[in-house]
């Protein structure tokens, strides 16, 4: 039935006494039933209010908005007169109040202690005059009636009362009323109003209702209202206009220092819906300034996102025209956990930059080197990027996140509200409060760090002198503390605590103002040091490499330097140190600009070293990377929490818009993400052109291939032998179908495998001694055991003494023999007595695996505790006197003595330092010098290899331990690189190879990777060239499990 | 036999026990098994047992050194801790035994055990009666018994 034949059987038994609209609203509140309605109808005494109200109502309007006009001015004249104690015993002198404070921002903290039902309200006009309350607007509401018979007359004042938590329903009459065909709209969201005389009268819209409540149970905001037009006599559902003026008080707008990029993980979802923008719409309140990015653009997820289009809206802060179209065709993102995306695909992900268009800049004098126009490029793009978007505006423009609004307020007041946070402010929002920096993701080799140095001579004024508006930018300190605790009970009310708990704590930290900060992995240390001083003027940068362990805690030293050079560890330990600012250091330094290089490195959103950077104050910043996105497209988000990109440094939105949608295969997320990095973006791989279309980079050509190589006879039976036996156990795993419990085990028996493939001799090679290679660590550690043991009843403690002696021994190599198998050690442990024995000999000794008795002194001791001796050799045997080459050794000798003859120098890669300790033999045999890079070396010892390796043309050789030569490192002196044995990751072997063919270089870069042949090597390469093909966020949990268990298996083929 | 798998701990041991024989004592190995060695120990002095010569017999079980050897004296000899068939009482022959002691160690111990009896912790119930009930008279029994068997000849 259609309305008007449910209107018309009602009628056809009421005849024509009541109105359409009483009909109507009758069937609305029966749920269309006929029946219900009519009964409603004759149930409720004077529920017809006639034609004639409605007609009433029309004739009255114009009457009513001067009563309304003239009544606000009476009452601003009368509050004027009146005092703040007046203003209380008005407020007292009200309808139902339990409690009102006079002091609005108290009640913001004692609300959450008192669950008594406050209600509020205002008899009169709070007027201008309060200086914590200002006066938002005012507007008409269309309000219902929930009482019959009662009166309400035009211009009559109504009190709002508000429902708050555990407030007892108060109304239970019009629960029974309404109880049928209502829709259940949550008690807790009805606003009521009332007015003296006659006690409640209605409630206002939903709407209205939801935006007001979270605001005013803060005590942010305050309403009042009269009666605009009512009928004569009320009856339920009436409809009811109300003039309502807004007020708000001032606490609501915070310092806009205050503000920070706060991570919203424990907020709902929807905490991007703010009651405040809300309230100002609904009172008709426009921007006269919008804010040019809003959440409605990406909330729409049914609007087709074409950023093409809205590019230039979304995120201009370049010139339009520097905003190209992206290039990339394919959005594919190899997302594997452990493993990197490779640099292509990450130009993929995020496009590469055309800078054939950007202009060049010339770096001052007091770089003493010649820039490449790509670098000059990119450092205008730095310097134009730290300026802020325009020069000439920024100071001026408004910030993309906020809305400004011009309050109705007399005083004409300039309220900004953040579009995203719901946040108010009355201080001008400027777009220079906005990330001041950017990312060069310039590809590896093209030469990050001496564009960073130019820019860092260009422009480095200390102390922010830069413009004036930077100075008011400062203290970041609440965001310290909110990044530390996520906890969701900050504040009971999630809506609005983005914008209120802020408030509450204030520390008021002042920072001493710097100069550049400069933070690396510790590998890269000396490198930036030596870069420094070979690149600039000397005395044109002073230079403080802040490391150790007693770098001092002063601010005052940090400050007194144009550049300080630091590591991620450093910033982490004293990011975690208690009260950081206040024990000096990194963070108690507002720093005119902080460079993160290699800046995945804080990749991991919840890490320490990632807090730790994101927590730092500073003016500019920067993050110098070659793979802005290394796992995860979560990366990126670290890094722009990092250079507080907004809105994106907010987590909720990051992830609502973003992350979601990308996990979900929506291409838009990934859009968006290329929108956002487009203009803080820079990124150039070597292929890239200049202006003329010539590559910007002429590096000699790098020729790979792939040297295949064949076991001997000898080899191969001991491979199959132990491929043999690693399979029998893989297959037990895979029959018990526990494969992925046992992965590490399964793991274990590949290395073995893969080592075999080396040489065989690495399969017996040693655990890993690394932990305790330094034998001081290890007496420090034995001592410290010693001392600890005193405390057993049975155990008597070696003496000090005792324990002095053999460590002693130890360190002068003292060959000593194993008690049980009376022979010279072999893979020694120490128990914790300090006796030493064969590993072998000990465990065989013992009953049980995991432990058993010493049998010198007959101390009980467990497997762990067993200390492994460090010897010069990691391996069972004796191999320089047993010394073989495997076949894959010949190879790279043979390949070896070909470059010899040609005097060029090459890096050999191998990822197991065992390895490498095996190559030194027939190197040092053939005189072949070399020298060597692995983890085991300080700062000091890296440097002085590579300036030996670069420098002696003696060198020949560099034995680069994988994961050593990952970062950094200039290695051009060499010519030729050797992977020895594949990785599961190629980019990781990418960035070692890169080490070589980079800017610097010279010479024809020959890379040469080994495979052997017919083994586990050969099908990792198939395992990987699978992986590249599976995008791991199209398949669920349990296709991935298959996946992984489908590789292994393809791996014990 | 299984001479020629004798583990090198076993030849080592065998080699300083002839090059550098412990004051006292003397063991060789048989010819025909290298794990049975013929055992002798001077009963130490100011003991019941000076002036005896103690042939005992050691053999070195297959776990060896992951066992503990079986010794047993084959001279006639009074003591608590031994009995009539030359069997042992000594905790590092037992459960006290460890891979990081050797024939040396133990032979000394042995030698040891006849210089400070045990009749708490006795094999030779009689004999350690004995000992506990009149040491003078069970000192003097052990030194006739010493005379009787183990005057060298």
């Amino acid at each position: 039935m259609g309305k008007e034949e449910l209107t018309e059987a009602v009628r056809s038994v009421l005849g024509h006494g009541f109105s359409d609209m009483d009909i109507i609203r009758a069937l609305h509140m029966a749920n269309n039933d006929v029946t219900g309605a009519i009964n409603i109808i004759l149930d409720t005494p004077k529920f017809s209010s006639g034609e004639k109200t409605s007609s009433q109502k029309v004739r009255e309007q114009p009457k009513s908005e001067v009563y309304g006009a003239s009544s606000m001015v009476e009452s601003s004249n009368l509050s004027r007169e009146t005092s703040d104690d007046m203003q209380l015993d008005r407020r007292n002198d009200t309808f139902q109040a339990c409690s009102i404070k006079n002091d609005e921002t108290k009640e913001l903290d004692d609300r959450s202690i008192k669950n008594e039902s406050v209600s509020r309200f205002t008899g009169e006009s709070l007027g201008s005059i309060n200086s914590n309350w200002w006066f938002v607007g005012s507007s008409d509401i269309t309000a219902l009636s929930t009482c019959k018979g009662r009166k309400l007359k035009v211009g009559e004042i109504v009190s709002f009362s508000f429902p708050f938590k555990n407030s007892p329903p108060s109304h239970k009459t019009s629960g029974k009323l309404f109880g049928r065909g209502r829709p259940n709209t949550a008690c807790s969201e009805i606003v009521r109003f009332s007015t003296k005389y006659s006690g409640e009268i209605g409630r206002i819209p939903t709407e209205w209702a939801r935006s007001l409540l979270p605001l005013v149970k803060a005590g942010k905001v305050q309403i009042e209202g009269s009666c605009k037009s009512a009928p004569d006599t009320l009856s339920i559902m009436d409809t009811i206009t109300l003039s309502v003026s807004v007020y708000i008080n001032s606490s609501m707008f915070r310092k806009r220092h205050q503000a920070s990029p706060k991570s919203f993980r424990s907020l709902p979802e929807d905490s991007t819906v703010h009651p405040l923008p809300v309230l100002f719409r609904l009172l008709g309140l426009t921007p006269f300034k919008k804010a040019e990015f809003m959440p409605e653009d990406f909330y729409s997820r049914k609007r087709s996102l074409d950023l093409k289009d809205s590019s230039g809206v979304c995120v201009p802060l370049l010139p339009p025209e520097k905003i190209r179209k992206l290039s990339s065709d394919s959005n594919r993102v190899e997302n594997e956990q452990e493993e990197n995306i490779s640099d292509s695909d990450v130009d993929k992900l995020v496009g590469t930059s055309d800078s054939s268009e950007l202009e060049e800049m010339d770096p001052p004098h007091t770089l003493q080197c010649e820039l490449r126009p790509y670098q000059k490029q990119a450092l205008h793009w730095m310097v134009q990027l730290e300026k802020g978007r325009c020069l000439d505006e920024a100071g001026t423009a408004l910030h993309p996140c906020w809305d400004a609004y011009h309050l109705a307020d007399p005083r004409d007041l300039v309220v900004y509200i953040n579009a995203f946070s719901g946040d108010a402010t009355t201080e001008f929002p400027s777009a220079l409060q906005m990330s001041r920096g950017g990312i060069l993701a310039d590809a590896m080799g093209l030469g990050k760090t001496i564009m960073t140095i130019a820019l860092l001579l260009s422009h480095s004024d200390k102390g922010g002198s830069g413009s004036g508006p930077v100075s008011q930018h400062s203290s970041y300190t609440g965001e310290v503390s909110s990044i530390i605790d996520h906890s969701p009970d900050m504040s009971e009310d999630p809506i609005i605590s983005s914008g209120f708990s802020k408030l509450v704590k204030l520390g008021k930290i002042s920072h001493v103002s710097g100069g550049n900060l400069i933070v690396c992995p510790m590998t890269l240390l000396g490198q930036w040091k030596a870069e420094i001083e070979a690149h600039v003027e000397p005395g044109s940068l002073s230079l403080y490499v802040h490391y150790g362990q007693s770098r001092p805690k002063d601010a005052k030293v940090l400050t007194q330097y144009d550049v300080v050079l630091t590591t991620y560890g450093v910033l982490a330990s004293e990011f975690q140190a208690e009260n950081a600012e206040d024990n000096g250091g990194l963070y108690s330094v507002r720093w005119f600009r902080v460079v993160l290089d290699e800046a995945h490195t804080i990749k991991s959103t919840k890490s320490q070293t990632s807090m730790a950077a994101a927590a730092l104050t500073a003016d500019r910043r920067w993050c110098l990377t070659g793979t802005p996105i290394q796992n995860n497209l979560e990366d990126i988000y670290s890094l722009l929490r990092f250079l507080r990109v907004e809105p994106w440094s907010n987590w909720g939105l990051w992830h609502k818009l973003i992350q979601k949608p990308f996990e979900e295969g929506d291409e838009r997320g990934l859009k968006i993400v290329q929108t956002i990095l487009r203009p803080i973006m820079l990124r150039r791989t070597k292929s890239s052109t200049d202006k003329e279309g010539r590559p910007m980079l002429v590096l000699p050509p790098a020729d790979v291939e792939v040297i295949y190589c064949e076991l001997t006879e000898a080899e191969k039976d001991f491979y199959e032998a132990l491929f043999k036996r690693s399979k029998v156990k893989f297959d037990q795993f895979v029959e018990q179908g526990r494969v992925l419990h046992n992965y590490a085990s399964i793991l274990e028996l590949l290395l073995r495998l893969r080592q075999c493939c080396d040489h065989p001799f690495l399969v017996m090679s040693r655990g890993d001694t690394q932990e305790y290679s330094d034998l001081n660590k290890l007496a420090k550690r034995f001592l410290k055991v010693g001392q600890d043991a005193l405390i057993g009843e049975n155990d008597v403690a070696p003496s000090r003494a005792y324990i002095q002696e053999v460590v002693e021994d130890l360190r002068k190599g003292e060959k000593g023999e194993c008690p049980i198998c009376l022979e010279v050690f072999e893979d020694s442990v120490l128990t914790p007595c300090a006796h030493r024995l064969c590993r072998e000999c000990l465990l065989a000794s013992w009953r049980n695996a995991n432990s058993g008795i010493c049998p010198v002194c007959r101390k009980i001791l467990s497997r762990q505790d067993l200390i492994t001796v460090p010897s010069e050799s990691r391996f069972q045997i004796d191999v320089d006197k047993n010394w073989v080459e495997s076949s894959k050794v010949s190879v790279l000798l043979q390949q070896l003595e070909i470059l010899r003859s040609l005097g060029s120098k090459s890096i050999v890669i191998s990822q197991w330092t065992a390895f490498l300790d095996l190559l030194q033999i027939p190197l040092s045999r053939k005189n072949i010098k070399f020298v060597r890079l692995d983890g085991t070396l300080n700062q000091q010892q890296r440097e002085k290899v590579i300036r030996n390796f670069t420098e002696d043309t003696g060198v020949l050789v560099m034995l680069l331990s994988l994961k050593a030569g990952g970062v950094g490192i200039n290695l051009t002196a060499a010519s030729a690189a050797f992977l020895l044995d594949p990785w599961w990751n190629p980019a990781v072997e990418e960035q070692a190879v890169m080490r070589v063919h980079r800017i610097g270089q010279t010479k024809r870069v020959a890379i040469k990777r080994f495979i052997v042949k017919g083994t586990v090597e050969e099908r990792m390469e198939a395992v990987q060239a699978r992986k590249q093909r599976m995008i791991s966020g199209a398949l669920t949990d349990q296709e991935v499990r298959t996946a992984r268990i489908e590789e292994l298996k393809m791996l014990f083929t | 036999m299984a001479n020629t798998n004798l583990p090198r701990r076993i030849i080592k041991e065998t080699q300083r026990l002839l090059s550098d024989p412990a004051p006292g004592i003397s063991a060789s190995p048989s010819e025909d098994n290298m794990r049975y060695f013929n055992v002798m120990i001077l009963g130490p002095t100011q003991s019941p047992y000076e002036g005896g010569v103690f042939k005992l017999e050691l053999f070195l079980p297959e776990e060896y050194p992951m066992a503990a050897p079986k010794v047993r004296f084959l001279t006639k000899i009074y003591h608590p801790n031994i009995d009539k068939l030359g069997r042992i009482c000594l905790d590092i022959l037992k459960d006290k035994w460890s891979p990081a002691l050797q024939i040396r160690t133990v032979l000394l111990s042995i030698q040891a055990l006849l210089s400070a009896p045990n009749p708490d912790d006795p094999l030779s119930d009689n004999i350690a009666k004995h000992w506990k009930a009149n040491e003078a008279e069970a000192v003097e029994t052990a030194k006739e018994w010493t005379r009787l068997y183990a005057s060298g000849t």
